[in-house]
């Protein structure tokens, strides 16, 4: 509503319709996202000596990218909604773990590939089932589910570590190209320009924000929210799904850790990205955004010898100085 | 609310969550009631219930307020004191600092929620990042080794006085005592409730709002500070990475403990007794030789299964008026 209304008195104020649009983009939360990352880059470019575009690092950057950006999307939709998923991590490593199993016993991947996406759904419907029929707040349900999908992870591994998976995931999803970009990276993007898509210009994408943004003002207009919610974490459960897939094509391992710590990186993203946890305000262009800064933080730590324990402390200050510097942009508009 | 802040039906549920926990460990084995095991839970309670009291404050007081850095200013102080052991300066010092440290890191907490006016969520996210980081830069990564400390530090987290804990006698005990003041008795306590249950009424009553909330995430950072002495003292070492699931196993005792995880409803009884049992869940696995790993899905599922008891609870309520 509010974002309605600012957008609406910037259009009545446009001088030159394109110097508009170009000022309004630099202004806009994704313009100072693209600054800071082309800021980060140039810096990461001169500091590391051109190792930023070894032809090894570029791809490894590309595959960690994919695999945070796809379930960081399903996160932006999630909180879009006004609810959020802690979960994500350890539904990953389970994902893994089972899928991985199921790769391990020698299935092909037209039995595997689907069986994680089928897993995801599964645990993402778990997941929403609790926060609806059972009420329970987002944050409390998948914070409980958090600790069971981990317990569950060990109990399907024990303690010991699968390694037996087979070389075609990294096959197929990093070391094929097609273009410049590993396959993994262009079922990313694809993924987010079809979300971008759907959110912008379908009328159940525009139901998910009008949800986000009033939820009791939605349910008067017809809209039938726990449709949407429940949608939303089987969506983000299907997306864990795909990069867990992914996560095994990167580094063929699981281990009862794997993916713990995941679900903050892809909290990080989305709300570097510029989407609101209140609801109802936020875009996968922002997410993408966030995703790319998050990545080449962590990518230029490594590259610039610098002790790695920093990168920790950058992402945190990072993300407090540019939702701070955002909050600090916003509020005149907000106030009046 | 009842005379102690807590509900008579959440009451209620806790202990039987607590007698049903040691009824079954007991019928597994008696010997899990000896007294040597009751205290080896009250030690492993002491660390994490510690956390769950500053916790509590930041829950009630509303505005989707928690604080995910409590694990990170845990280990940061820890890392802090072990460095100023390391230099063998006085253990006081090394105490005092970290619990500064845990303060400061509190109200960078505070303000930037409060003056910045960031959700408190990527606050705390973000710092937590943050002062991990800062205790593994500080330690390059690596355990600090403090077996060689003056006795007296260690008796902190080692000793036992007139047959208890020290820990539990000398810093739970207290810490609770004036926390339960501080909520029951004091103008702060029940300007935090009205300010959790209602912020506009709260703020048109003069009470300062930001100002509250601002103090409860200080309180928070120097508990967790306490609790990252403690367990440093228990342990022998301080390391970067302590207390990893310090944050949500905090939050699950504050919601356990009957705190509406939107604010108002929670208090220092109900997290108190809700460490009581998260403790003899732990302690109960361990000792029958479950893997530390089942306690936090157990844990998980009692968390769930209590908000929808307590759900169903409210729900029937209803029908009946």
């Amino acid at each position: 509503m509010m974002s309605g209304a600012r957008g609406r008195s910037r259009q009545a104020s446009k001088p030159i319709p394109g110097q508009a649009a170009l000022g309004r983009f630099i202004a806009s939360r994704e313009g100072v996202l693209l600054v800071t990352l082309l800021v980060l880059g140039v810096a990461i470019d001169l500091g590391s000596h051109g190792a930023l575009w070894y032809r090894a690092n570029v791809t490894s950057f590309l595959v960690d990218f994919a695999i945070t950006a796809i379930p960081a999307t399903g996160m932006t939709i999630v909180i879009l909604t006004g609810g959020i998923d802690v979960s994500t991590g350890s539904m990953l490593g389970l994902i893994a773990a089972l899928g991985g199993k199921l790769l391990a016993a020698g299935w092909g991947l037209a039995v595997a590939v689907p069986a994680f996406l089928l897993l995801g759904a599964l645990f993402g419907l778990v997941n929403a089932v609790i926060i609806i029929e059972g009420a329970v707040p987002p944050i409390v349900a998948t914070l409980g589910t958090l600790s069971i999908y981990r317990m569950l992870v060990f109990i399907v591994l024990g303690s010991a570590w699968l390694t037996d998976i087979p070389p075609i995931l990294t096959r197929i999803f990093v070391t094929t190209r097609l273009g410049p970009l590993p396959v993994a990276t262009l079922l990313a993007l694809a993924v987010m320009a079809g979300f971008a898509i759907f959110l912008r210009f379908f009328r159940a994408g525009r139901h998910i924000y009008a949800l986000g943004n009033n939820e009791e003002a939605a349910r008067l207009a017809g809209l039938d929210v726990l449709r949407i919610k429940r949608a939303s974490y089987v969506l983000i459960g299907i997306f864990t799904g795909l990069a867990a897939l992914l996560n095994l094509g990167e580094s063929p391992l699981v281990q009862t850790s794997t993916g713990s710590g995941f679900v903050l990186t892809v909290i990080a993203a989305v709300v570097l990205g510029g989407t609101e946890l209140s609801g109802g305000r936020g875009t996968i262009l922002g997410t993408l955004f966030g995703t790319l800064i998050v990545q080449l933080v962590q990518d230029g730590v490594v590259l610039l010898h610098i002790q790695p324990f920093w990168s920790g402390v950058l992402l945190g200050l990072i993300i407090l100085v540019s939702v701070g510097l955002s909050h600090a942009w916003h509020r005149p508009a907000e106030a009046a | 609310m009842g005379g102690i802040g807590i509900d008579r039906s959440r009451l209620l549920l806790l202990i039987v969550f607590l007698g049903a926990a040691l009824g079954g460990y007991a019928f597994i084995d008696l010997q899990i009631l000896a007294a040597g095991n009751l205290t080896s839970m009250a030690v492993f309670a002491v660390e994490v219930g510690i956390l769950a009291l500053g916790q509590t404050f930041v829950i009630c007081g509303g505005d989707g307020g928690v604080d995910l850095s409590v694990g990170a200013i845990a280990a940061l102080s820890q890392v802090l004191l072990g460095l100023v052991l390391k230099d063998r300066l006085a253990w006081e010092l090394g105490v005092l600092a970290a619990l500064c440290a845990g303060a400061v890191m509190g109200l960078a907490n505070g303000l930037a929620y409060a003056v910045l006016r960031i959700p408190s969520i990527i606050v705390t996210l973000a710092t937590m990042f943050a002062f991990y980081g800062l205790a593994l830069v500080f330690t390059g990564g690596i355990n600090i080794d403090l077996t060689a400390s003056p006795p007296a530090f260690l008796a902190i987290g080692q000793g036992s006085v007139i047959g208890l804990p020290f820990q539990v006698l000398l810093i739970y005990l207290p810490v609770f005592l004036a926390c339960a003041y501080l909520q029951l008795f004091t103008a702060f306590g029940r300007g935090l409730y009205l300010t959790g249950t209602n912020d506009l009424a709260a703020r048109l009553a003069g009470i300062g709002v930001n100002r509250i909330r601002c103090l409860t995430f200080v309180i928070a950072g120097v508990l967790a500070a306490l609790a990252g002495v403690v367990s440093a003292a228990r342990l022998g070492t301080a390391r970067p990475d302590a207390s990893e699931t310090g944050n949500l196993l905090s939050i699950a005792i504050v919601v356990l403990g009957g705190a509406d995880i939107f604010g108002g409803d929670g208090s220092v009884v109900g997290s108190v007794l809700a460490t009581m049992v998260i403790a003899v869940v732990d302690y109960g696995l361990s000792y029958n030789n479950f893997n530390p790993i089942y306690q936090a899905g157990v844990i998980g599922v009692i968390l769930i299964t209590s908000v929808m008891a307590q759900n169903l609870v409210r729900f029937r309520a209803r029908q009946r008026s």
